[in-house]
């Protein structure tokens, strides 16, 4: 064998750097008679972003797959269960206006299109109180599992929400500790490329030389080797996406025991939107917008309204402004160079998309990892050809969120109406969408990052109208729409029968643990 | 439900205790818990499986004695049909409270053994003829009281090591979900779910060292007992095929 890969370098210790460790390590240990090295380099100078604490469901088997348990997680991580998004006042601006983007499928979804019978049924439930159990879940704050469940398996589907400071100290710990990921701490001082124009090694200050045979930048915004080395341009999607600002706080609970909100609350505002993000002992909130349709102070003063707090008292809470500079690069493996994480690229904290990014990306590399150099290039452009394909399709997703707005209050919600601002491959399935609800089909299933069920919850959450299918629907289609509707039904009640409240179950978790099986 | 008292040789002086077995005193149950200290007598007539308590989640070992709730296939009026009767079922009305629930490990918990007043087992005034006496007329344990107290040290000392030793299993991944499909004579079919096992082929490729701990801590013999047991289900098909 020629020019073997037996090391990987990951530049950067947040938690996109961690995961990717984990992901890698784990799947080498497992598979590999002598696995491929994997050493982290963290600057003990460059803090985390350590925002990000929203993921999607995927994070489950991410976790599960690095031989990590759950209950440690959720014990050290000050996690909380996520059961999917509340969307409050996004689609009239009304105050008591929402719809929910919950993670359970709609009934029967594999092969049956409920769609279709809910728009055809002149029913005044919400498309996602129709079709699934879990807005009835989040609205009664109930858990998606009971103490009996076992660790990652779920009574109704759920992801995470988490400390991500604590997230990558807790990756950090395991990572070293049980898949023997050698951990460096030093500041990278420049980096030595080999005659082929490869990266041979990161020059530090404490270490001396670390070389490798592939490099992962997960070095953050900075992007310290794909952007700053290798100098791959970055694709800027503002003219798509308007939010470059976030402030962001975290604020304690009124009491020790108030209720932690099962799902992420995302609430519109006049130029941008509101996070809301229950953990165990406090809540993560921020403001996001558009500084060209909006100025700080306005901005500053609409988190305080949201939090029903004066200024002065947010001051006190301590409010972190992070710009955002929504794109990603041109491409993101180039030569033995990947990114992963912010360093690919970040568009907006809007449907969680970082952190399952970062999974996938972790997991396609893993599961791709080239052999040798020479295979190196072709699993390359397989890798940059999926991420572009994947990120299109989740501007694309963010976007149907602004588009389908029906605020004509402020500039921002018009201005993300205009047509120039939305792609052209958003604009074709809206047409399409206008005949026929969202299936599996208009997607390429293998790699998609958003079910067809996303497109759904949020098309018509917000109102929008598909013409009813012209050609009738059949009285056994009808039968079987029905017989699912009930199924549903069914479902709910015996959830909110047999689950308890979010808190009750993560107390009981903090103290008794899950079991394995 | 339960009128839970320490016991006391002054307000107790009296009182007796009947010992039968039956439906009257709850022992209509087709679950009971068991500790790990008698399986050896257990797993000669009961299939015994590990539980989850669906309060918290955590495993216990339960002796299986019917098919569904409400259903004891031993229980024939006042007649227990096996050799051995499990510990929790003749510790009633009897169990032991903590004065100081919340000691630490070495720190005296201050346990004593309570009493549930409500139980049909009690007749507070010692007017029936059946019964045990708990204390004679000066105050001093009858040998009745002696025994329930020696069960009860048993059974404490008992929960105390299954717990131990269901920890060691779950940690090493050695329970596994029991699969009990039965047929019954009557044609009807039945699968059981929450029930869990050994899982056998785990525990013959455990390293050396974990084997040894086991053996030195008896959880060996314990494991292959419980193993064993799931044989038991097909006679509690034959109890119920009888009936």
């Amino acid at each position: 064998m020629s020019d073997p890969i037996n090391s990987v370098v990951i530049l950067g210790g947040g938690t996109a750097g961690w995961i990717t460790a984990g992901t890698l390590a784990a799947r080498f240990n497992r598979e590999q008679e002598e696995p491929v090295r994997v050493t982290l380099v963290e600057s003990p100078n460059v803090p985390t972003i350590g925002v990000g604490e929203g993921t999607w469901p995927t994070m489950r088997s991410t976790l599960k797959k690095m031989g990590v348990r759950e209950t440690e997680f959720i014990r050290e991580c000050n996690v909380g269960f996520k059961q999917g998004a509340k969307f409050a006042r996004w689609t009239t601006g009304a105050d008591d206006e929402f719809y929910y983007h919950p993670l359970v499928q709609p009934e029967g979804f594999h092969n049956h299109n409920l769609a279709t019978h809910w728009l055809g049924g002149n029913t005044s439930e919400s498309f996602s109180n129709a079709v699934c159990p879990q807005e009835a879940l989040c609205e009664h704050n109930r858990a998606p599992k009971q103490i009996g469940t076992p660790e990652y398996a779920a009574v109704a589907n759920y992801a995470y929400h988490l400390d991500a400071g604590k997230f990558a100290g807790f990756l950090q710990r395991h990572c070293t500790e049980n898949l023997d990921v050698r951990h460096i701490l030093a500041d990278v001082t420049g980096i030595e490329e080999s005659e082929t124009g490869d990266i041979a090694a990161l020059r530090t200050e404490a270490h001396g030389k670390v070389s490798g045979d592939l490099f992962v930048d997960c070095s953050g915004f900075g992007s310290r080797l794909l952007g700053g080395h290798y100098k791959v341009p970055f694709r800027s999607c503002k003219d798509v996406l308007f939010i470059d600002s976030a402030l962001a706080v975290q604020v304690p609970y009124e009491r020790e025991d108030s209720p932690i909100a099962t799902h992420t609350i995302s609430t519109a505002q006049n130029a941008g939107w509101v996070w809301d993000i229950g953990l165990q002992s406090r809540r993560g909130v921020g403001h996001v917008f558009s500084s060209a349709h909006t100025s700080d102070s306005a901005a500053y003063g609409e988190l305080a309204r949201y939090l029903k707090v004066s200024e002065g008292e947010l001051d006190r809470l301590g409010v972190r402004k992070i710009p955002i500079v929504p794109g990603h690069r041109e491409k993101f493996w180039h030569r033995n160079c990947v990114a992963i994480g912010l360093s690919a690229g970040f568009l907006e904290p809007l449907e969680a998309s970082a952190l399952v990014l970062v999974e996938i990306s972790a997991n396609m590399l893993a599961e791709q990892f080239p052999a040798s150099r020479a295979a190196m290039d072709v699993v390359a452009r397989r890798f940059n050809e999926t991420f572009l394909y994947r990120w299109d399709r989740i501007i694309d997703f963010l976007k149907l969120h602004y588009v389908l707005t029906k605020r004509t209050d402020s500039r921002f919600w018009i201005d993300n109406c205009d047509p120039a601002t939305i792609p052209d491959s958003l604009q074709e399935l809206l047409t399409l969408w206008r005949y026929q609800p969202p299936w599996h089909d208009d997607f390429d299933r293998a790699v998609e990052v958003f079910p067809a069920a996303s497109y759904q919850y949020v098309l018509y959450g917000m109102g929008f109208e598909t013409q009813p299918a012209v050609h009738g629907v059949s009285r056994a289609s009808l039968e079987q729409a029905g017989q699912l509707f009930q199924q549903k039904c069914k479902a709910t009640q015996q959830m909110l029968e047999g689950l308890e409240t979010h808190r009750d179950l993560i107390n009981k978790i903090c103290r008794h643990g899950l079991q394995k099986i | 439900m339960s009128n839970t008292v320490a016991l006391n040789n002054e307000s107790h002086r009296n009182l007796k205790v009947m010992t039968k077995r039956g439906a009257a005193f709850g022992e209509l149950t087709h679950l009971v818990p068991v500790v790990a200290n008698e399986l050896r007598n257990l797993v000669l007539e009961y299939p015994v499986c590990i539980t989850k308590d669906p309060k918290n989640g955590q495993f216990s070992l339960c002796a299986l004695l019917g098919f569904e709730p409400g259903e004891n296939l031993f229980l024939h009026g006042d007649n227990w049909d096996a050799q051995y009767v499990p510990m929790h079922i003749r510790r009633q009305p009897f169990m032991v409270g903590y004065r100081n629930p919340e000691a630490g490990p070495g720190e005296d918990k201050g346990a004593v053994i309570t009493l549930d007043m409500d139980s049909p087992r009690v007749n507070r005034d010692g007017s029936s003829a059946d019964g045990m006496r708990l204390f004679d007329d000066e105050g001093s344990n009858t040998p009745f009281m002696n025994e329930v107290s020696d069960l009860l040290g048993q059974l404490m000392g008992g929960m105390e090591s299954t717990t131990a030793f269901l920890k060691f299993l779950a940690d090493n991944d050695l329970i596994e979900p029991a699969h009990i499909n039965v047929q019954f004579a009557s044609g009807e079919q039945k699968r059981y779910e929450g029930l869990y096992t050994v899982n056998d082929e785990k525990l013959q490729q455990l390293e050396a060292d974990k084997l040894v701990y086991m053996h030195q801590h008896g959880y060996l013999q314990a494991a292959y007992w419980l193993s064993a047991s799931m044989g038991q289900v097909r006679k509690l098909i034959q109890r119920k095929n009888q009936l």
